[in-house]
C-alpha cells in the first residue's frame, strides 16, 4: 500500500475530487471534514501527510495545527496548507507554526497538488 | 489646463455619483465667494467704525463658512468610508469565489484525466472548454484581488532571488497555444549568462505573463513578438516589441491606469479588464523596478521592465 494521506476539508465536492485523484496515485486516504476529527485521526490514523484547510467547523487550520505540534505522536508529520486565503499575515503565520508547504487551491491543478506532495514526502 | 478640468464641476458630480451644489468644488468655490465678498465688507464696515456690526458679521460669515466646511469634509468622509467598504467587498466576495472555481476545476480535470469513464471527444472537448473558463475566471479573481491589495496598500512581495529568464521561458510554454492559434511567431533572446534579479518569482511571472498574453492578443495573425532580457546597470531589463495594433498617441498617459483600455482595441477585443498593467506597474515599482513602453497607432508597441539584479 502506499503512503497515508489525510486529507481535512469540509467542502465535500473538493474533498472527493482530492480523495479520487490521490487514490487514481496509490496514495492510502483518509479524510476529516471538521478541525476536530483532523486531530482525532492525525493520532489514530498516523498519517504520512497531512493536507489542512484553514476555514473548517469547530477548530480552525491554525489551531489544529498548534494541538497537532504539541503532540510529540503528530508533531513530526509533515502539514501541507490547501487554502483559499492568501493573506500575507496567515501565510507567515502557517509558517512559523511549521507547515511545509501552502498552496492557494484555486491556483493549483490536482497534478500540481499531487506533485507538492511527493516532494514534500521525499 | 489642470486647473480648469479639476473645474468641470458637472463632470465631477457625474464621477462622484451626487448632486453639483454637493460637490467638495462646488462647496470651495463658495467658500472661496464668501471670503472675497466678506472681506470686501469689512473693509467697508471698518470706514463707518461701528465695531458691533463688524463683530457681528464676521461671526456670521464665519458660522457660514463652518457650516460648508463641514458639509465638505462629511461628504469626502463618506466617499472614502463608502471606498474602503467597496474594497472590502470585493476582497470577500473573491475569496468566495474561490472555491466553487475550485471545485469546477478539479472536477473538470478529474473527468479529462486518466481516470476519465469513457467520455467521447466531444465531451472532452465541452470539458476542456469549461476547465480553460474556469482558468480565466480564476485569473480574474486574482487580479481583483490583487486590486483590492493595491489599494488598500497592502500588496506584500516577498524578495527572493528570482530567475527571470526560466520564468520567461515557463510563461511563454504556457501561452504558446494562444501564439500558435494566430501564427504569430516569438523569438525569445538574451544577452549575458546568469539573468536573476531580486523579486516575487510568482508576481514577476504574473507581470511577464500579462506582458506576453497582451502582445499576443493585439498582434493580428501571422505577426512578430521578439523578448529581450539584458543587464543594464544594476538593473536586469525585459522587453516584448509587437507589431500590432499599438496604442493611440493621446492615451498614452493612461495606459497604466486602473481600467484603461485603448479605445482602439475595445471595438474588435471585448476580452479585458484592464486591469493587467496596473497591477504590473504597481508590482514592479514596488520591488525597486521600473515600468515603461512606446507604442504608435497600426505599427505596434514595446513594453518594458527593469528590476534590481542579483549582483554575483
Amino acid at each position: 500500500m502506499g503512503k497515508k494521506i489525510l486529507i481535512v476539508e469540509d467542502e465535500a465536492t473538493l474533498q472527493n475530487a482530492l480523495k479520487e485523484f490521490l487514490a487514481a496515485e496509490k496514495f492510502e486516504v483518509v479524510n476529516a471534514f471538521d478541525g476536530d476529527a483532523a486531530v482525532r485521526m492525525a493520532r489514530s490514523e498516523n498519517p504520512d501527510l497531512i493536507l489542512l484547510d484553514i476555514i473548517l467547523p469547530k477548530k480552525d487550520g491554525f489551531e489544529v495545527l498548534d494541538e497537532l505540534k504539541k503532540d510529540r505522536q503528530t508533531e513530526k508529520i509533515p502539514v501541507m496548507l490547501l487554502t483559499n486565503l492568501e493573506n500575507p499575515e496567515q501565510i507567515e503565520k502557517a509558517f512559523e507554526k511549521g507547515v511545509s508547504t501552502y498552496l492557494v487551491k484555486s491556483n493549483y491543478r490536482l497534478e500540481e497538488v499531487v506533485q507538492k506532495i511527493k516532494e514534500n514526502l521525499k | 489646463m489642470k486647473i480648469v478640468n479639476d473645474l468641470d464641476l458637472k463632470k465631477q458630480a457625474k464621477d462622484l455619483g451626487t448632486s453639483v451644489w454637493k460637490t467638495p468644488s462646488f462647496l470651495f468655490i463658495v467658500m472661496g465667494a464668501i471670503i472675497i465678498v466678506a472681506m470686501t465688507a469689512t473693509y467697508y464696515i471698518a470706514r463707518y467704525d461701528q465695531p458691533e456690526i463688524l463683530v457681528g458679521a464676521e461671526s456670521l460669515v464665519v458660522a457660514i463658512l463652518f457650516i460648508i466646511g463641514n458639509s465638505v469634509i462629511g461628504k469626502v468622509e463618506e466617499m472614502a468610508k463608502l471606498n474602503k467598504l467597496k474594497t472590502e467587498f470585493v476582497s470577500v466576495a473573491s475569496h468566495q469565489l474561490r472555491t466553487p472555481l475550485s471545485a469546477i476545476r478539479w472536477e473538470t480535470e478529474l473527468l479529462l484525466s486518466k481516470l476519465n469513464c469513457g467520455l467521447n471527444d466531444k465531451q472532452c472537448k465541452s470539458l476542456n472548454n469549461i476547465n480553460i473558463l474556469a482558468n480565466r475566471m480564476t485569473r480574474l479573481v486574482n487580479d481583483l484581488l490583487d486590486v483590492t491589495r493595491i489599494d488598500q496598500g497592502r500588496l506584500v512581495l516577498k524578495k527572493e532571488k528570482v530567475d527571470v529568464l526560466e520564468q520567461v521561458k515557463g510563461v511563454l510554454d504556457n501561452l504558446a497555444p494562444l501564439a500558435n492559434d494566430k501564427k504569430i511567431s516569438i523569438v525569445l533572446s538574451k544577452r549575458g549568462r546568469v539573468l536573476t534579479a531580486t523579486g516575487d518569482g510568482e508576481k514577476i511571472k504574473l507581470v511577464i505573463e500579462n506582458l506576453l498574453s497582451n502582445a499576443i492578443k493585439y498582434t493580428h495573425a501571422r505577426g512578430k513578438i521578439e523578448m529581450k532580457l539584458y543587464k543594464s546597470g544594476g538593473f536586469l531589463v525585459f522587453s516584448i516589441r509587437d507589431n500590432g495594433v499599438g496604442i493611440p498617441q493621446n492615451q498614452h498617459k493612461q495606459v497604466f491606469d486602473k481600467f484603461f483600455r485603448s479605445d482602439n482595441i475595445v471595438k474588435y477585443q471585448t476580452e479585458g479588464t484592464g486591469l493587467g498593467l496596473y497591477i504590473s506597474k504597481n508590482i514592479i515599482e514596488q520591488s525597486g523596478g521600473r515600468i515603461w513602453f512606446q507604442s504608435r497607432e497600426n505599427t505596434g508597441s514595446v513594453f518594458n521592465f527593469s528590476l534590481p539584479a542579483v549582483s554575483h
